[in-house]
């Protein structure tokens, strides 16, 4: 093989489930909430995509778009700047009179002029809410064996408590579960409530190009709204849907708490491991100094990011890039955002301060495992 | 289009004192301060002085250099006009020739600073650590009208013999130059940092080339036949943190005093002055339960699990449970297994420390310029000694004595 290039393009929807992180994403999206320390979730899919040879990648985008588009850029970082594809940003087309799209099907369908253009054979589409190495040449090439028309990637795992209750009934929301008979899906149930491991969809389809535009045409001219309920389901029967499990560590983000657990659960070696070896994931580079460890500092079971100063004491945290950590501070099971700056003997448990917030000396800031403070971007504690 | 000041980059040098750290890059392209290679610094000092056109003179073992710099886009070099450009010896109509000598390098690339019609031409060396404003050394000699200005820094009197030496008036213009003189006359010390008028540069290496007798060198060839023509030279007075790496002890040293930046004066977490390197792109660094780390600064990709203190550990550096490293240069990807012992070393990218293996040691005091040195991708089997001079450049078996 001369070059690792897949006759594929991407389609990942940039604001799946929202709703059900809303401090997260007070000015921001799904895509471009910070995760593990030095990235933001989209780059696990784009760096899975480009890893995989898939470089020509379109990110459809509603709305709280402007810090996705300010982290991506031209694209260099994930190597997506290519003559040929690479990186397109599709935000609302705002016509006088049309609503801005609701559901998966009519996302598709405003650019399915664009997809008429392309080459390439097959289409992968995705959310951006799971942060894992996700190996698309093995899934088009189970794809491909099995002579199927769709193949929807699942993980076989509880259904996660953010989906058991779920903030709204908007489509982007939705989950569905998968019933099999071998690879074959055999029914899409739609907000299952079952106890105990499920075929989660994880919102990921590869289908063929052509495919998909008759799909999603039809589709949206008889006006209907979710691709999964109102175009997989109906073709169950009479097309082949397959399912492929996705074996590999991942982290779904589907309320706060889940956010603050696929976090903490980082620091389990072991998963740390699982989601990191082998895989280079790339995201915006800072240039920021190497972290700085003080002496008198104290850190132990943490993930420290480049450009962090710490003179205090951490345990359980998760500090992103630039974070400053006082002397005498003490911090415990939290979540610092890039650039927070805690001077010198605060007392902070159980919180997730988002971007540049700034806590001033002696500050105490507690919240409990299962509800951790939230701090704004930006906020000044003084 | 023209440019005011083009930047010109020897590093083309071997840097042979670095031993092992050398024996596939070259020195220029040597790791530095955990996330940064040696070269990092003039380029990084030329983007921050708002020089955005650079020739990086290659010769000695360029592949990882070349590799390194790419088209220019950490530093911001990636230009349609200008950028940064590798320049290696190139076969030419009139024969080909190595690079003979630092002003040979910049006599066959006159072709290159004449597309760019330059005024003035700042030559640096690509193996100091030093953070400088090259815009505030132009302003100097704009000011004095020179042909011709150095870099130099002060040096004390009792170490002056060991430096090439401007003697200079009370304007600062140079007098008469003395290359490591027993009878030092200044302590004004030349950083290899050179400013000339394009023309004026042009001319004299034009004629030196000429010259058959002539060793093709700035310092022993072309600052003599200025001086002899009475040019207008002036020295620059620099104040700023300045070090050549040139053997394994500096290099440790440089490395230790980036980690306390408070009083060694290398600060590499100035926001106005900011060093770029290329990224790793690796994970945050985990720093494990039971870990310690002090007064230490680590890089993304590391994974703690023992002891870390007063050391620099580059990119995905592994510390296994029970290692210790102390004051240690640790660079990239490299493993060091439980038990092991890292003490007063520079251990280079790629090596592997096998179980309760030793590298290096304590100095006694008056002997810390021994640092044992292990060599890239070298495998040190477990329990395996390597003293505290050493320089290891091949693996050691277990149980084996270096």
């Amino acid at each position: 093989m001369l070059t690792n290039k897949h006759d594929a393009i991407a389609i990942v929807f940039a604001n799946s489930y929202d709703n059900e992180v809303p401090p997260l994403v007070n000015e921001r999206l799904m895509a471009s909430i910070p995760f593990a320390g030095r990235y933001r979730l989209i780059d696990f899919t784009l760096s899975s995509l480009v890893n995989c040879g898939i470089d020509n990648v379109s990110i459809i985008v509603k709305k709280n778009y402007r810090s996705l588009m300010r982290h991506l850029g031209s694209g260099r970082p994930w190597d997506l700047v290519r003559k040929n594809g690479g990186l397109n940003i599709v935000p609302p087309f705002a016509e006088k009179g049309v609503k801005v799209y609701n559901g998966r099907v009519e996302a598709v369908a405003s650019i399915v002029e664009f997809l008429k253009t392309c080459k390439e054979q097959y289409v992968v589409m995705t959310d951006s809410n799971i942060a894992c190495n996700f190996d698309y040449s093995d899934m088009i090439r189970a794809h491909q064996e099995n002579g199927a028309d769709v193949t929807i990637a699942y993980k076989n795992e509880p259904i996660p408590y953010g989906f058991l209750n779920l903030q709204t009934t908007q489509s982007s929301d939705l989950y569905y579960t998968l019933d099999l008979d071998g690879d074959k899906v055999t029914a899409i149930n739609t907000n299952s409530k079952e106890y105990g491991p499920q075929n989660l969809s994880m919102n990921l389809y590869l289908t063929e190009r052509e495919k998909l535009i008759a799909q999603i045409e039809k589709a949206y001219a008889q006006g209907h709204v979710f691709y999964e309920r109102d175009v997989l389901a109906p073709m169950i029967g009479t097309a082949k849907i397959c399912g492929y499990e996705f074996k590999g560590y991942s982290a779904r983000i589907t309320d706060m708490v889940s956010y603050f657990d696929e976090n903490m659960k980082l620091l389990d070696p072991d998963n740390l491991k699982a989601l990191f070896d082998g895989f280079d994931v790339y995201t915006t580079v800072r240039d920021d100094n190497p972290a700085r460890y003080i002496a008198g500092s104290k850190v132990s079971n943490s993930l420290i990011a480049d450009g962090c100063v710490i003179e205090g004491e951490v345990d359980n945290c998760i500090l992103f890039r630039g974070v400053k950590v006082g002397k005498g501070t003490i911090l415990k099971n939290c979540i610092l955002m890039q650039d927070s700056v805690i001077a010198s003997n605060c007392d902070i448990e159980y919180t997730i301060m988002d971007k540049e917030v700034s806590i001033a000396s002696g500050k105490s800031v507690k919240g409990e495992k299962t509800f951790p403070v939230f701090v704004p971007a930006f906020k000044k504690i003084l | 289009m023209a440019k005011e000041m083009v930047a010109m980059i020897l590093a083309g040098g071997q840097g042979s004192r670095l031993y092992a750290l050398t024996d596939k890059l070259a020195k220029p392209a040597v790791p530095f301060g955990g996330k940064y290679r040696i070269i990092d610094f003039p380029l990084s000092n030329c983007v921050n002085s708002g020089i955005d056109t650079v020739g990086i003179l290659t010769q000695y073992q360029p592949l990882v250099l070349n590799e390194y710099i790419g088209h220019g886009q950490p530093w911001d070099l990636d230009r349609l006009h200008g950028g940064v450009h590798v320049l290696p010896p190139y076969q030419q109509a009139q024969g080909s020739d190595w690079y003979k000598g630092t002003a040979n390098a910049i006599y066959q690339n006159l072709s290159f600073l004449r597309r760019y019609d330059p005024e003035y031409v700042i030559i640096l060396s690509g193996d100091q650590i030093c953070k400088q404003d090259y815009n505030d050394f132009l302003e100097f000699h704009k000011a004095k009208g020179a042909d011709f200005s150095v870099a130099v820094m002060e040096v004390p009197w009792d170490e002056a013999s060991r430096f090439g030496l401007m003697v200079t008036d009370a304007d600062d213009r140079i007098g008469e130059f003395q290359e490591k003189p027993k009878e030092p006359k200044s302590n004004l010390a030349s950083m290899g940092i050179y400013i000339f008028n394009f023309d004026v540069l042009e001319k004299y290496l034009e004629e030196d080339e000429a010259n058959p007798d002539s060793s093709n060198d700035f310092g022993n060839d072309i600052l003599p036949a200025l001086l002899r023509d009475g040019k207008n030279m002036y020295a620059y007075r620099f104040n700023g943190y300045w070090k050549d790496v040139g053997t394994i002890s500096s290099l440790w040293e440089a490395n230790m005093e980036v980690l306390n930046p408070e009083s060694s004066g290398i600060n590499l977490f100035d926001d106005d002055w900011k060093i770029y390197s290329r990224s790793s792109g690796k994970a945050a660094q985990y720093i494990a339960d039971g870990a310690v780390v002090e007064d230490s600064m680590l890089t993304n990709g590391c994974r703690i699990f023992g002891t870390v203190r007063h050391s620099i550990l580059f990119a995905g550096v592994e510390v296994e449970e029970g290692a210790v490293v102390e004051d240690a240069v640790v660079m990239g990807n490299v493993k060091i297994s439980s038990g092991a012992k890292v003490c007063h070393c520079i251990v280079a990218e790629n090596a592997e420390i096998g179980e309760s293996a030793v590298i290096g040691e304590k100095p006694a005091p008056g002997n810390e310029k021994n640092v044992a040195t292990v060599g890239p991708g070298v495998k040190v089997g477990a329990r395996a000694v390597v003293s505290g001079n050493a320089m290891v450049k091949e693996d050691i078996e277990e149980g084996g004595k270096c």
